[in-house]
Parts: C-alpha cells; structure tokens; sequence
C-alpha cells in the first residue's frame, strides 16, 4: 500500500535539539559567572562548586542536553552522509552504537557529579 | 574574453570522445553591458554550433538558462560579464543529470514541484467570480509566488545533493509553503502532513545557498523555517 504522508517524524527532534541548545546556551554563562565568582581557583573550590543539590540538577541537565543535541546531530549526519543500497543496518548499527555511548557517559557524569559531596 | 565551458554529449559516441570535458573558448568580445547569455549566444553563433544550452526569454522571467558560473549558480542571462574572473567557467547546474553540454534533465526536480501539490484545493463551491482574499492574506503571498522554477537554489543545496531523490529542495518547500500561506486553500493540514519527515523537509540544515543564488532574491529558508514554526504550532 502507498504511504502518503509524510513519516510524522523529525519535528520532535528537531524541536528537542533547539530546546537542548537554549538549555546550553543559558547553563554556561550562569556556570562560568559561578566558576569566576571565586577567588582562587583549586581542586578543592572547583569541587565545592558543584556540591549543592541545585547545580548538580543543572549539571546533569546540561550533560542530558549536550548528549541529546549531539546524538540528534549524528543521527543527522548519518541521514545526510551514509548512503547504500541496503542502509537500514548501517545506520541502525550507528544508531545503537552512539545511543549505547552517550548513554553511558550520562550514566558516569551521574557518577562523578554525585560523587562530590 | 576567454570561456571554459562543460561540453557534454551522451549520444555523440563511445570512448574517450563521449566523456565530459572542459572546453576552452577566446570570443573577441565587448563585454560592456553585456550578460553571459549574450556571451554563450555568440559563441554558438561564432565559434561552435554543437554548443548546446536552454534559453528562452533571456530576461530573468522564464528560468530557463540556470547554470553554474564560476561556481555559483546563476542564471546566464541576468548575470554581467562585467566583473567575472576569467577563463569564465560555465558548467550545467550541479546534481542534476547532463542531457547535453549545458543542459540538464529536470526530471527531479518537476517530480518534487508535483509532489507538494502546487495549486490552490479548495473544495468550496466556485464562487461568480473569482475567490477573494483581504490585502493582508494576500501580502502573505509576496516573496513566494515570485519563484521561476529556475532550479538555482535546489541544485546548490547540498542537503538535495545528498538527498536528490528524497529532499524535496528549496524550491519545492518554498513552493508548498506558498499553498499552506494561502488563505483560500483548505487543504493546509495534509500539505503538512506530507512535509512533516525526516527527510522530505527536515534535511534542510538551513545552509542559506538557496537565499545567496536565488536570482529573484527570494528567501526559500525562511519559508521552511515558517513551515517548522507551523508545525511546532500544530503538534503544541
């Protein structure tokens, strides 16, 4: 049977790597202004930084939108570039292969983030 | 002046004489107020009749002479000699299939103009005269209806050059979304429901070639940013 519409998909993507950008955008400046506020810079600071609740949610937050926005873009890039005969494979493979990465480097910010206490 | 011009013919043969080649060209030429047109014309004229290419109204109405010069598509007989760092290079317009020299199979293209449906649907009952519009609906329209079909902007989009057969290419979306902003029609949630994928509208990455070559200075790229923002309003 013909198909003819359109795959209904895309637009949650490209809306969520907007969002994720936004997210980005407004966490760094407020990040470096905290990160600047102090007056010397050394492990100890640098690990204080990021003791309270608030900042490691935001944090987490912005690893979440960083991970996001860049799987979005690989996915878009896979799209653009990766081209066969047979290319459901290739590109599932990639899918999975950088889903199952970025999934874990979320799961080890969650780690270091939750470490500092 | 000196030319160096695409010289294509499938038909012409086999072997080495049948694959495309740079061809040099030296036009002793004024090209005081002249435009590439008027350059090609003479070459054929004076210096090689095998030369083909399209042209028809060579004014900038009929879209029928885009080609690439210098690497930035154009179309031939708007564009001054004047200016243009020679040897001139004029290839067909990228992408797209050579059917001779610089003529190119548009086949591609005219199947993505089909696709989006490009006529007013309306189901009403045909009024007396004709359908009305306020002044408002209709400036809606300015910078869409304006569009030549010249294919300048589609063939210098690299998301239809990976995508030829899949993107439907500025021109097309430009051309949907001029039937979605029309207040007359009444079909705008199919239009969008066909556009709305991954790669018929989303492998536009907003690259803005589309803007920079369009000969009638319009603005494809925004059109399919209205047609995103039409479609983030619907799915809210």
């Amino acid at each position: 049977m013909r198909r003819v519409g359109g795959a209904h998909r895309g637009l949650d993507m490209w809306l969520f790597q907007r969002a994720s950008a936004v997210y980005m955008a407004l966490f760094i400046p407020v990040f470096a202004v905290c990160a600047l506020a102090v007056d010397t810079m050394d492990h100890e600071t640098w690990r204080g930084l990021f003791a309270p609740v608030w900042m490691k949610v935001a944090s987490l937050l912005f690893v979440v939108s960083l991970l996001s926005h860049a799987w979005i873009g690989l996915r878009e890039i896979f799209i653009d570039y990766v081209h066969c005969a047979r290319c459901v494979w290739p590109r599932l493979v990639l899918y999975f292969i950088f889903a199952v990465l970025y999934l874990g480097c979320l799961v080890w910010a969650i780690d270091i983030l939750w470490s500092v206490q | 002046m000196k030319f160096r011009i695409y010289r294509y013919d499938p038909e012409s043969g086999q072997g080495m004489a049948n694959s495309p080649r740079m061809q040099d060209y030296e036009l002793d030429y004024d090209p005081q107020g002249k435009k590439v047109l008027d350059a090609l014309i003479a070459i054929k004229d004076t210096l090689d009749e095998s030369l083909s290419f399209r042209r028809s109204c060579r004014e900038g109405v009929c879209g029928s002479d885009g080609v690439n010069v210098n690497g930035t598509n154009v179309l031939a007989c708007i564009t001054p000699l004047e200016g243009l760092k020679e040897p001139i290079e004029i290839r067909p317009l990228p992408r797209l299939g050579v059917i001779r020299d610089l003529i190119v199979d548009m086949a591609q293209f005219y199947q993505h103009y089909r696709a989006v449906k490009p006529y007013l649907i309306n189901l009403d009952p045909e009024p007396e005269n004709e359908r009305l519009q306020s002044p408002a609906d209709r400036a809606e329209l300015d910078g869409l209806w304006e569009c030549i079909l010249c294919g300048c902007c589609t063939t210098s989009c690299p998301s239809f050059w990976w995508n030829p057969d899949k993107f439907l290419g500025p021109a097309a979306l430009m051309q949907g979304y001029r039937f979605i902003a029309d207040s007359r029609d009444q079909a705008t949630d199919e239009r969008l429901d066909y556009l709305e994928d991954p790669y018929r509208l989303f492998r536009c990455h907003g690259i803005m070639n589309c803007v920079e070559v369009c000969p009638k200075g319009l603005n494809p790229t925004a059109a399919i940013g209205k047609i995103k923002t039409l479609l983030v309003k619907r799915a809210l």
